[in-house]
């Protein structure tokens, strides 16, 4: 326990099966990128300190598997995420289309106390793929999806060039900062010995 | 104080008897049980208790996660870890947390032979006995994603074993709780450990914290807990040398009866007017203590004040007033204690239920004190203090004539009992080395000194581990509970004794003779029911319960 105030904050990364969640979040905390693919069984855990506007935070990121067999893992996972990060493929419709899904899914299992602004960051991956030929969502599509959810931020990357990861991170951080702001209430009580119905919680165990 | 004898024919009939091949490094093996109507299930205990019970679960995830490689820094890390260890409260032992730029990365973080950890059911680590919590974000990300796995099943983790470590699991609430330890200590003690380190939390916080959670899964509790870290490392180390972590009793400070009761008198006086708990301790120990009617305090509750008290370096300097929370008394609120240092040791904690009482507080310590130094109870502390408890030399011999008092050393004799005796050169008679002497009826226990043969802090460590893994044996569910066990390993002789009325733990030589060794543990009741009167508190209402 620090007595220095310093923040954690949970990320969530979701998305279709293949869409780069685990390479973007490889190149954003280890700058690597590998072309082999290996599916995420559960999720994976990564730590990555960042400086903001002079603060030091640590972002808690949750890679999760992208399969379905995994969303049952879904309200463990979920809970208590400062952030969500809705990962598509530019070159896959389906991943595109399966975003709505997953931000419904994210807002009934985590149960945000306030779901209208609850803060999502969208990120449309692979943009190097083909020198942009086999691209199948325009930017101009996508950027109206998130202006319809409540303008959510949009990035376009590509976690193997390394294009724009460093800066969808940082906006990530800034929205999961700006919802962990709210002043938490800690009102402990104090015993009342007056009161005749004073309780014994644990009462005599001996 | 029971009348009933311990003799040799009834433990050949009744008892668990165990002797361990002397091979260093192995499990104690069981090679024999001696069993009949006083145990209820015969089989062998060597399933050691906890593999069977209380549902462990095996995560293949966990395992692959604590795949600890086991070799090189391991031998000095042990001597490293022992260095730090066994010493009665502050004595040599730096409270503080260590290794703070470990993560989970780091081959030593990974060697260390037992963690702990407190973390969110979000995931978001909020203590660690060894590292950087938010380096550790990810391991305690790991952590969460198992115990919400299983408890996503219909389920609860209690326990994984991956080779020789164990992974405990307490769930409290929105509260997680995980331990991992190589120390091959039984679960059940782990699982105690566990709750006593939720307990301490709840002396700082209370449960208030849950509705927090409630609230907001989102929240983060290390703040609340900004610089209470020497608190929950000095009541880890505590598990290493302070008996009370498991045997769930107090102890008091020898100290003859008049004296003692003239320290209870004037507490009483000031818990008449509006306190509802007035202690007076010695570092661990209790010199008296007195409660409001109808008010009972629990011996984990006390060990978490004191501990809450020890460790926090601003109660020696001034007195202070401070909200605590006495999980056993009501988990879910506040208390206010005055504390108030006489000297370097002995301490005064007066628990109220005022929050405006601090001036009535201070007025009644000044009083209090006035009454010690005119009493001279607080010489008597400190000459206590020098003297010791029990020392098994001076274990007297039966039949005695006349009652005895502790530090009274005995003539010489020359009865043939007491030659026989001669041949172990270090400890008490028959090669006596240590015991533990609990009562069940006062809640209290009374531990010896070490003899010379157990002077290392590694050996009096490894002694406590003994006993505490004898008191888990003696009072397993699956094969328990027991009423004796002698038990010889390469170590020593131990010997345990259970009655209605109280627990003996004895270590011995490990070559001492077995029927001598039963009936000095007889000598050693005989022994303290001859000086209780300065060892125990006794007739504190408090405590009959």
């Amino acid at each position: 326990m620090p007595s220095r105030r310093r923040t954690l904050l949970k990320v969530i990364i979701l998305g279709d099966s293949g869409v780069g969640k685990t390479s973007l979040m490889n190149q954003y905390v280890n700058k690597k990128f590998s072309n082999q693919y290996k599916a995420t069984i559960g999720a994976d855990f990564l730590t990555k300190e960042v400086q903001f506007e002079d603060r030091l935070f640590t972002l808690q990121i949750w890679d999760t598997a992208g399969q379905e067999r995994f969303q049952s893992l879904g309200v463990a996972f979920y809970r208590g995420a400062d952030c969500c990060v809705l990962v598509y493929d530019v070159n896959s419709m389906k991943s595109f289309e399966n975003l709505n899904n997953w931000r419904e899914e994210f807002l009934i299992q985590a149960n945000p106390s306030d779901p209208e602004n609850f803060p999502f960051v969208v990120i449309g991956n692979k943009i190097d793929i083909d020198g942009g030929n086999s691209r199948v969502v325009s930017e101009k599509k996508a950027r109206a999806w998130c202006a319809s959810k409540g303008n959510i931020p949009y990035y376009e990357t590509s976690a193997k060039e390394g294009i724009n990861v460093e800066e969808a991170f940082q906006c990530i951080a800034k929205n999961a900062l700006k919802s962990g702001e709210e002043e938490e209430l800690y009102l402990p009580d104090t015993i009342d010995v007056g009161n005749s119905n004073q309780q014994r919680a644990t009462g005599c165990e001996c | 104080m029971s009348s009933s004898q311990f003799d040799e024919s009834v433990v050949r009939e009744t008892d668990v008897e165990v002797e361990a091949p002397v091979e260093s490094g192995s499990d104690v093996a069981w090679e024999r049980t001696g069993s009949e109507h006083e145990i209820d299930q015969p089989s062998s205990p060597s399933s050691s208790g906890y593999a069977g019970e209380g549902g462990s679960t095996s995560a293949t995830s966990a395992s692959s996660l604590i795949e600890i490689q086991r070799d090189e820094i391991e031998e000095q890390m042990r001597i490293h870890i022992d260095e730090i260890s066994i010493s009665d409260s502050n004595a040599s032992w730096i409270p503080g947390k260590r290794h703070q730029d470990e993560d989970d990365a780091s081959i030593s973080w990974r060697k260390r032979k037992k963690h702990f950890f407190i973390l969110s059911n979000s995931g978001k680590p909020i203590y660690s006995r060894y590292g950087d919590e938010h380096k550790l974000a990810g391991f305690s990300a790991t952590l969460q994603a198992i115990i919400s796995f299983v408890e996503n099943g219909g389920d609860s983790v209690k326990l994984v074993r991956a080779g020789k470590h164990q992974v405990v699991f307490l769930v409290k609430g929105p509260i997680y709780l995980v331990c991992i330890s190589s120390t091959e200590e039984p679960y059940e003690s782990l699982k105690g450990q566990l709750e006593l380190i939720y307990g301490q939390m709840l002396v700082i916080l209370t449960r208030s914290v849950n509705k927090c959670f409630e609230k907001n899964p989102k929240f983060d509790m290390t703040p609340l807990l900004g610089g209470t870290d020497t608190i929950f490392s000095s009541l880890i180390h505590s598990f290493s040398w302070n008996p009370a972590t498991f045997l769930h009793a107090y102890t008091c400070l020898p100290l003859s009866y008049a004296t003692r009761q003239a320290a209870g008198a004037v507490l009483q006086d000031i818990a008449d007017s509006g306190v509802l708990f007035a202690t007076l301790m010695c570092r661990h120990k209790v010199i008296s203590l007195v409660g409001a009617q109808k008010a009972s305090l629990h011996p984990d509750d006390m060990l978490l004040l004191a501990n809450f008290v020890m460790s926090s370096e601003s109660f020696r300097t001034s007195e202070s007033f401070s909200p605590v929370c006495l999980p056993r008394y009501n988990p879910s609120a506040f208390l206010y204690a005055y504390i108030h240092y006489f000297d370097a040791d002995t301490y005064l904690m007066l628990l109220t239920t005022n929050s405006d009482a601090f001036y009535h507080l201070k007025d009644c310590r000044i009083r209090i004190e006035m009454v010690l130094l005119k009493s001279n109870v607080l010489s008597e502390v400190q000459r206590s203090l020098l003297d010791g408890g029990m020392h098994v030399e001076d274990l007297p011999p039966i039949p005695h004539s006349g009652p005895s008092h502790l530090g009274q050393h005995i003539p010489p004799s020359d009865s043939p009992e007491r030659f026989k005796e001669a041949n172990h050169d270090t400890g008490g008679p028959a090669g006596l080395w240590h015991f533990i002497y609990r009562s069940i009826y006062l809640d209290q226990y009374v531990s010896s000194e070490f003899s010379s043969s157990i002077s290392t802090r590694q050996q009096q460590k490894r002694l406590y581990r003994a006993y505490q893994k004898l008191f888990a044996s003696m009072h397993d569910k699956g094969i328990g509970p027991h009423k004796t066990q002698f038990r010889r390993d390469e170590n020593y002789v131990l010997l345990c004794w259970v009655t209605q009325d109280f627990e003996l733990y004895a270590a011995f030589d490990p070559l001492a003779d077995k029927a001598l060794a039963i009936k000095t543990c007889n000598r050693v009741c005989q022994w303290i029911k001859d000086v209780e009167n300065e060892i125990f508190l006794l007739g504190a209402s408090p405590f009959s319960w």
